[in-house]
């Protein structure tokens, strides 16, 4: 028990243990709820909601009528778990940095390839999260939702996002790094 | 009562994130750069994981499958392109 209790401390878990935690919870979010864990989806909804509302008329299409129907769905709830959940964990492992001086840009490799700006992390995160769930409209999925989720069904979608998605992170690593790659 | 549940399968979901690192912004770029293989392994074990426990509970008849992501080529090659530039950018 006293083993158990000093890991949940652990800032750090091994990703084979964290991983195996997140599997059991893709297998029971199928099993009881009969969804597939996603994140993107749930930005969508939401975007859609808001959207209904300001500009009727361009949010009146396919894609938020019927692919992706704007409202409070499970993934929206599932988004509210995740955020507290990654506040729990950091929470216990005395990391979290809420309202804490520094905590908008505390990466300590990201200051050393960008600088230490807050601004450009801000910005760089928001352009490239636009990036992010642009793609993910495109292919079905993020991370979570298509790789991991598709992939426990074994699902071909899931195995050509991620081959797409190393090559390209590969390559905009690559870029960045440059020199220091 | 599945708000419940969802609610608590997320609260798990982002704690087993942030344990292995994946809210920080090194772990992701690490692994595209090779120096750290967190993601990999954490996604990796958590497909396999998976994988087993739901054909298993399948192949014993007490679960269904939910519809499978539709399968696009073109979509899910070009989406996963696309999606890599921003996951390397950002680190998300």
């Amino acid at each position: 028990m006293k083993f158990i209790l000093n890991y949940i401390h652990k800032e750090e878990w091994s990703p084979y243990v964290a991983g195996i935690l997140l599997g059991i919870v893709g297998i029971v979010a199928v099993w009881l709820s009969d969804s597939l864990l996603g994140a993107s989806g749930a930005f969508e909804n939401i975007a859609g909601m808001i959207g209904k509302v300001i500009a009727p008329a361009a949010f009146d299409n396919m894609y938020f009528n019927f692919i992706m129907p704007p409202g409070i769905t499970w993934g929206v709830i599932l988004l509210i778990g995740i955020f507290f959940g990654g506040m729990i964990g950091a929470a216990t492992s005395r990391t979290l940095m809420w309202g804490k001086k520094g905590s908008a840009s505390s990466d300590e490799q990201w200051k050393r390839i960008f600088g230490s700006q807050t601004w450009k992390r801000w910005l760089i995160a928001f352009v490239g999260a636009i990036v992010l769930e642009y793609a993910a409209g495109i292919a079905g999925g993020c991370t979570s939702g298509l790789a991991i989720s598709g992939g426990m069904l074994l699902a071909p979608a899931a195995f050509l996002f991620i081959m797409g998605m190393f090559a390209s992170g590969i390559l905009t690593a690559l870029i960045i790094y440059r020199n220091r790659y | 009562m599945t708000n419940i549940i969802a609610l608590i399968l997320g609260v798990f979901f982002g704690f087993s994130l942030n344990k292995a690192g994946l809210t920080k912004y090194h772990k992701i770029v690490n692994v595209f750069r090779f120096t750290d293989l967190a993601v990999l392994k954490f996604m990796m074990t958590a497909l396999v994981v998976a994988m087993s426990g739901l054909y298993a509970l399948r192949g014993l008849g007490l679960i269904e499958f939910p519809n499978v992501p539709a399968t696009y080529i073109v979509g899910n090659l070009v989406g996963g392109l696309i999606f890599g530039v921003g996951m390397a950018l950002t680190g998300y």
